[in-house]
């Protein structure tokens, strides 16, 4: 989200390679020193402040003069935030910055908690109306989970990738998996069909396997590589030590993919956790994309 | 003799062909690599199965119970036609069958990746969610496809499926849920709580806002006091800056202006509607006069700035016949009106702590529970709800004092009838024809009397023209009990004989008025902490004519109108809007407001029949 078009630097500047420029990335939640924190923040204490002092009567609701502006407001910034999901998919070259349209969106959105509960007048009930509110808190909501794990997680996912030789990327982590298990593989030649059974297993189940609330969770009882493990230690431990056992490298080979597993899994659940939010905030963007035609429509139906 | 050729694949896809030849007439085929057919492979026993030569056929047998595929069927052994061929399958293995000359060849090919992870994998697929939850733009276009036909389709195919509502007040839809009450945007009142299901009684057509005929089809009476929408508009003037702007919008959107819906908000929450708010009253009533010059009302925005003076409903002329049309006319209270009640009563008399009427209450106190001087409450009764004051009764309030005794008889004494000066006329004639006068003790016997005795003689003849005028005594003390000085004249205005001879004095008509403000509310029991004298000044009044109504000045002292007491500074502000003391819809009750909060208090409602039994003017009969 770096900016695309950085000013020409100038002469005396030194140059600077990418990555370093990169370091001086400051998130869409720091945009420009919290620009649009502020207008959010204006924007919200405004609607708030002016909520108490203009009488509506008998009570605030969304069908008076300030209601249908606070609606008017509310849909319209519905509206554009949606558009984020085109803006973000158009790459265009200037000075637009997606990063501005990020922070943007974030802030607009979380005043659009304020704009859209004070547009209820608190007249809450069940109905199409409610329904179009509650979509659009749980758009909001979602999308605050999305900003935590976004805040919080990159971190935890770059130290589970540190290595003692650097970052391990993904691919990196899939080639160790191969070639851990082609180890594997030729070390189990020697074992008897039962020994040799519980590493086929390990061998034979997809290290992506899992349901969402295994990955969710990074709960998998189902393991057949810790299985094995315990198996073959269990079927070792009355047997005498004779040197230059077979197992004695199966076993440490499983445990390498064991911890290898641990920390791929461990990468599946940040990830899960940085992409599930959007599986709510989309979806229901456009149910209250929906509902807000609904209300709307209604209002003007039975007006 | 078999020759086996183990197929590897290199990187780049192009085959490797390994090719070792084994004499004999049988081969093993396993893990171990001192099989004939080595296969390196966890899935495959270390000897899995031997394959024996018998002329034009091999015979392949397990070695142990793990069984192998030929040609695609589970086995644990076969009898194979070299000629034809087979292909086996062990573990992840293929071994194709066929021959070569002589020779059995055994062509061994890996099938199946040594584990998992060696296949191929999408990258970006494997390491998102794709797969593991329903994708986002299914379940986004799943979403809004239920909610628009959840929300949208169904409601108007109920709203076209049943219009059959509008402008009928006896009819509504079946029992059942009704797709389009999801559209409403809050619970009815209390009063419309039974159109809940009926969305189209009021929204008659779609997208046409709610007219007034819908309103009227229930309302044609009780809408009643409403002025004409004419001049409610007339009375509320164009308006300007931003209500003009907002006028504007909401006749765009096709909400024309002086709608009932207005003022009568509904879906604002279940519960009785809301009392009417001090906006809208004097959206009209604030300078009224400059755009409705035909008024006769005046101009009102705030109890506290801006009221016209309270005007009282007196009587202008003695009240003749019943109360309906009692003479009444309102008067400004600044202009002192007098009220033609038929009575005479000077409050201050009554109310002075040191002249005769105190001492002679003090000397009835123990009878009559009088305190040191009288007080308002010893004649004046609240009546049932604490409003106002039931009418005061002579029998009970007056004529401990005021007696109407005009004769005894051993203990008792007979009385005039209160009320009834016919009967009043009668029995002083009965009085005077049925007693003798009193006879003189001096008065002798039958017996002779001797001549010279002056005196008894005179006694006697006086005695005998006493009892012969006995009976026109009566017309005498007729004229003198309504006369001045006599029990009626005290009280009461006495309409004077027809002539001058004549007898027919009659009572001129009491009125005791309960209620003299018809169109505001006032109750006593909201402001029993007060003294009446506070307001009332009776102890300086000494004429029943006059009307000891406090003016506006002294209500204003608690009563601060809707701004509070921030305009003006009271020592305790009450804050009062209209609706506190009037109603749109007036009865004779108290008004919504206070009913509202009599019932959050558990209250007992003050309703119209029970306020004021004798309407306007309870007369006093007696």
């Amino acid at each position: 989200m770096a900016s695309q078009a950085q000013p020409a630097a100038p002469a005396v500047r030194k140059k600077t390679t990418g990555r370093q420029r990169n370091s001086m990335h400051d998130g869409f939640l720091k945009h420009k020193n919290f620009r649009w924190m502020k207008i959010a923040t204006v924007l919200s204490i405004t609607c708030l402040v002016s909520y108490f002092l203009i009488d509506v009567q008998p009570r605030h609701n969304g069908g008076s003069w300030y209601g249908y502006t606070l609606g008017t407001i509310g849909a319209l910034l519905i509206l554009w935030l949606t558009c984020l999901g085109l803006r973000k998919r158009a790459i265009t070259p200037g000075g637009w910055s997606l990063k501005a349209w990020t922070s943007a969106h974030v802030y607009l959105g979380l005043s659009l908690i304020v704009i859209g509960t004070l547009h209820t007048g608190f007249q809450l009930g069940w109905n199409v109306h409610t329904l179009a509110w509650s979509l659009m808190m749980i758009v909001i909501i979602s999308g605050i989970v999305g900003i935590y794990f976004y805040a919080t997680l990159p971190d935890n996912l770059s130290s589970n990738r540190a290595d003692s030789d650097g970052a391990v990327t993904e691919k990196m982590m899939i080639e160790q998996l191969r070639s851990l298990d082609r180890q594997l593989h030729d070390a189990a030649q020697p074992l008897d069909p039962s020994q040799a059974a519980l590493v086929q297993a390990s061998l034979e189940q997809d290290p992506f396997d899992g349901n969402f609330f295994q990955r969710i969770t990074n709960s998998y009882s189902g393991c057949e590589t810790r299985k094995a493990i315990a198996e073959l230690r269990r079927m070792r431990a009355y047997q005498p030590r004779m040197g230059d056992d077979p197992l004695d490298k199966v076993d440490g080979l499983l445990q390498r993919k064991e911890s290898t597993l641990a920390r791929l899994r461990k990468h599946l659940q940040i990830k899960a956790m940085l992409q599930v939010w959007l599986y709510v905030h989309v979806p229901m963007t456009f149910a209250l994309l929906a509902a807000l035609s609904a209300h709307i429509f209604s209002v003007f139906f039975y007006w | 003799m078999f020759i086996v050729r183990q197929v590897a694949l290199k990187a780049d896809g192009s085959e490797i062909v390994r090719q070792t030849e084994v004499a004999g007439g049988e081969i093993f085929i396993g893990r171990n690599a001192s099989n004939g057919v080595h296969l390196p492979d966890l899935a495959v026993n270390p000897v899995h199965a031997k394959m024996v030569r018998r002329g034009g056929e091999l015979i392949v047998t397990a070695e142990s119970q793990q069984p192998f595929d030929v040609d695609g069927r589970s086995v644990e052994s076969a009898t194979i036609d070299v000629a034809r061929g087979a292909e086996l399958r062990f573990g992840g293995h293929i071994i194709a069958l066929g021959t070569e000359g002589d020779a059995v060849t055994l062509t061994v090919r890996r099938v199946e990746a040594v584990s998992d992870s060696a296949e191929d994998k999408d990258e970006t697929a494997i390491y998102s969610l794709k797969g593991l939850l329903p994708g986002k733009r299914m379940s986004a276009w799943g979403f809004a496809l239920l909610v628009l036909i959840a929300c949208l389709a169904w409601p108007i195919y109920t709203w076209s499926s049943y219009k059959d509502l509008a402008y009928k007040e006896k009819i509504s839809r079946p029992a059942g849920f009704h797709a389009d009450t999801m559209w409403s945007s809050g619970k009815l009142s209390l009063a419309h709580k039974t159109l809940k299901n009926d969305c189209q009684s009021c929204h008659v057509d779609a997208f046409v806002s709610v007219r007034d005929n819908a309103c009227m089809t229930c309302h044609q009476k009780d809408a009643g006091p409403h002025a004409p929408m004419a001049r409610q508009l007339d009375a509320r003037g164009d308006p300007t800056g931003f209500a003009a702007f907002t006028r504007f919008v909401a006749a765009s959107f096709n909400k024309p202006a002086g709608r009932c819906v207005e003022c009568h908000t509904e879906h604002e929450g279940a519960g009785a509607m809301e009392p009417t708010q001090q906006r809208f009253c004097a959206e009209c009533h604030d300078g009224m006069n400059t755009r409705l010059t035909d008024t006769k009302l005046g101009n009102a925005a705030d109890f506290g700035k801006a009221h016209p003076q309270f005007q009282a409903a007196v009587l202008v002329r003695p009240l003749v016949g019943d109360d309906a049309k009692a003479p009444r006319k309102r008067i400004s209270l600044d202009r002192k009106p007098k009220e033609n009640n038929g009575l005479k009563f000077p409050h201050d008399m009554h109310l002075s702590k040191t002249n005769g009427v105190a001492q002679m209450g003090r000397r009835l106190s123990a009878k009559y529970g009088f305190g040191d001087a009288l007080e308002c409450k010893d004649c004046h009764e609240p009546d049932k709800n604490n409003v106002g004051f039931v009418a005061v009764d002579m029998e009970k309030s007056c004529a401990m004092c005021h007696s109407l005794a005009f004769d005894k008889i051993g203990d008792t004494y007979r009385t005039l009838r209160h009320g009834q000066p016919e009967q009043v006329k009668a029995d002083l004639r009965a009085f005077y024809r049925s007693t003798p006068p009193a006879r003189p003790i001096n008065l002798g016997s039958l017996a002779r009397q001797r001549p010279g005795v002056v005196n008894s003689r005179r006694t006697a003849a006086d005695y005998a023209r006493a009892v012969n005028f006995r009976g026109g005594r009566a017309d005498q003390a007729i004229r003198q009990v309504f006369s001045r000085g006599g029990a009626c004249y005290d009280c009461h205005v006495v309409v004077p004989p027809s002539s001058s001879g004549a007898l027919d004095f009659r009572i001129a008509p009491v009125a005791q008025t309960s209620r003299y403000m018809e169109k505001g509310w006032f109750t006593h029991d909201a402001h029993d902490k007060e003294e009446c004298t506070s307001c009332h000044l009776a102890e300086k009044s000494s004429d029943a004519s006059d009307l000891l109504l406090p003016g506006i000045k002294d209500c204003r002292t608690c009563h601060v109108g809707e701004t509070g007491a921030s305009l003006i500074k009271v020592k305790k502000p009450v804050e009062s809007t209209c609706a506190m003391c009037h109603d749109y819809h007036a009865d004779k009750g108290a008004p919504w407001l206070l009913r509202e909060q009599d019932k959050k208090k558990k209250r007992p409602e003050i309703t119209a029949s029970m306020a004021h039994p004798g309407g306007a003017a309870a007369r006093l009969r007696r």
